[in-house]
């Protein structure tokens, strides 16, 4: 039994581990280099303060997997758990309390000036309302990959770089997949975040889904002194400090569109961090990116066997990869080893 | 003797090598993985020499290997000065 995996990102390589622990025989192909697309480009914010049962539940059960993977594999991900921050204008922009504390969150309600305890330069005015979660963190997504790339090798498992392939199907069953050569494959997974649909769209499969275009930039380094992660719901600025000491900012993705980068979200991302944290004005921009994911309309992923028979759709993470894709990953695995032993 | 390649991070030619040899063999890969052009100075200082040791280790020509995205600003810009700047 031999399995594809299309996407060399954090569901594709985790599948890739889970499955060849198991004995399983994986390739891995990317079209790229590893880090290319969202698992490479987004800024490591991890949480389970979702609005949805079923998100909530794969968050959770994400942040064992991350822990697990790291010893496991013998890899640091530089994984810190300062806890993750939500400001919001008003109560109801914070999300489903209620709903995350039924499953467990321990999040904490807190008004402006409370929050000053956590992080005490952060402007009050620029907000009404937070929501902690402390066991929210900030991972480094590279070493995430790096990591798991280095698991799979371990055990055994190809992965291909540089190699764009495509998936060959004949008579409603997938057959493998091909670059120039043919790989010969019983069940292919469609692992590519933001190029699943294209991947599908030439399979005749159709779905909804919409490409989101997000933009992040990185200041020059000070001494770390930002612990938790924090977002602004209502205004879609995200912003945390990496170890090296990087102030690492973006703004929530709304539109489709490539990966270019522009002064307009530097413009924005300045004004809105700065009444922020107004002690950050002087620092300056070094670097600045953009990246692609999918999301689906529900905004849950897809994790299921499709209409051709041995392709297992693997996406639709939006941009909650790092927070539910390992999770995600293990499902998938045992879902398809379910299936290899049915076969 | 220590020959530092990348001023910013402080990365050697020795550690620029371990890192090829550990299979970040591509220009994108070995900048992620080491660090290098991601300083102060965005590869201005650097980038050139990481593509020699790279050139030299692999085999491959220059034009081979391209060079990384190069990402704006050009120079580093005060965020303060961009946000008194008219939106579009």
């Amino acid at each position: 039994m031999r399995v594809a995996i299309i996407g060399a990102g954090i569901a594709g390589l985790a599948t890739a581990y889970f499955l060849a622990k198991e004995g399983i025989k994986v390739e891995v192909f990317e079209q790229k280099f590893l880090l290319h697309g969202a698992s490479g480009r987004n800024s490591g914010g991890i949480t389970a303060q979702f609005d949805d049962e079923e998100l909530i539940k794969l968050a959770i059960r994400n942040e064992k997997l991350y822990d697990k993977l790291q010893s496991e594999i013998g890899f640091n991900f530089l994984l810190r758990k300062d806890g993750y921050l939500k400001l919001a204008n008003s109560i109801e922009e914070l999300g489903r309390i209620e709903l995350q504390r039924k499953f467990g969150l321990k999040v904490k309600i807190m008004e402006a000036e409370e929050v000053r305890n956590i992080f005490e330069d952060i402007n009050t005015e620029a907000f009404k309302f937070a929501s902690f979660y402390p066991k929210g963190a900030i991972v480094f997504p590279w070493a995430v990959i790096w990591g798991l790339a280095k698991g799979c090798k371990d055990l055994g498992v190809k992965i291909y770089d540089f190699t764009k392939v495509e998936i060959v199907a004949e008579d409603g069953k997938v057959k493998g997949v091909k670059s120039g050569e043919f790989h010969e494959a019983d069940v292919v997974v469609n692992a590519a975040g933001a190029w699943s649909k294209e991947i599908n769209d030439k399979l005749g499969i159709k779905e909804e889904k919409r490409i989101i275009r997000e933009e992040i930039c990185v200041t020059e380094s000070i001494k770390p002194y930002i612990d938790p992660y924090i977002l602004h719901a209502s205004e879609g600025l995200f912003l945390s400090q990496s170890m090296r000491g990087e102030i690492v900012g973006g703004i929530v993705g709304k539109s489709d569109g490539g990966m270019t980068s522009s002064l307009d979200f530097l413009i924005r991302y300045a004004k809105l961090v700065t009444r922020l944290v107004p002690k950050l004005k002087g620092l300056a921009v070094l670097r600045q990116w953009a990246g692609i994911y999918d999301e689906t309309l529900d905004g849950k992923p897809k994790m299921c066997f499709s209409e051709i028979k041995g392709l297992y759709q693997l996406n639709g993470f939006g941009r909650k990869g790092m927070s539910i894709g390992l999770a995600c990953a293990e499902i998938a695995s045992k879902e398809i080893l379910k299936f290899t032993q049915e076969e | 003797m220590r020959k530092v390649v990348c001023r910013c991070e402080d990365l050697t030619e020795e550690e620029i090598i371990h890192a090829i040899e550990l299979g970040y063999d591509d220009i994108e890969s070995l900048k992620r993985y080491t660090g290098a052009t991601t300083g102060p100075c965005q590869g201005k200082g650097c980038l050139m020499h990481i593509l020699r040791i790279l050139s030299q280790k692999t085999g491959k020509s220059i034009d081979e290997l391209g060079i990384t995205t190069q990402r704006p600003p050009v120079n580093p810009v005060p965020l303060y000065i961009l946000a008194s700047s008219e939106e579009k």
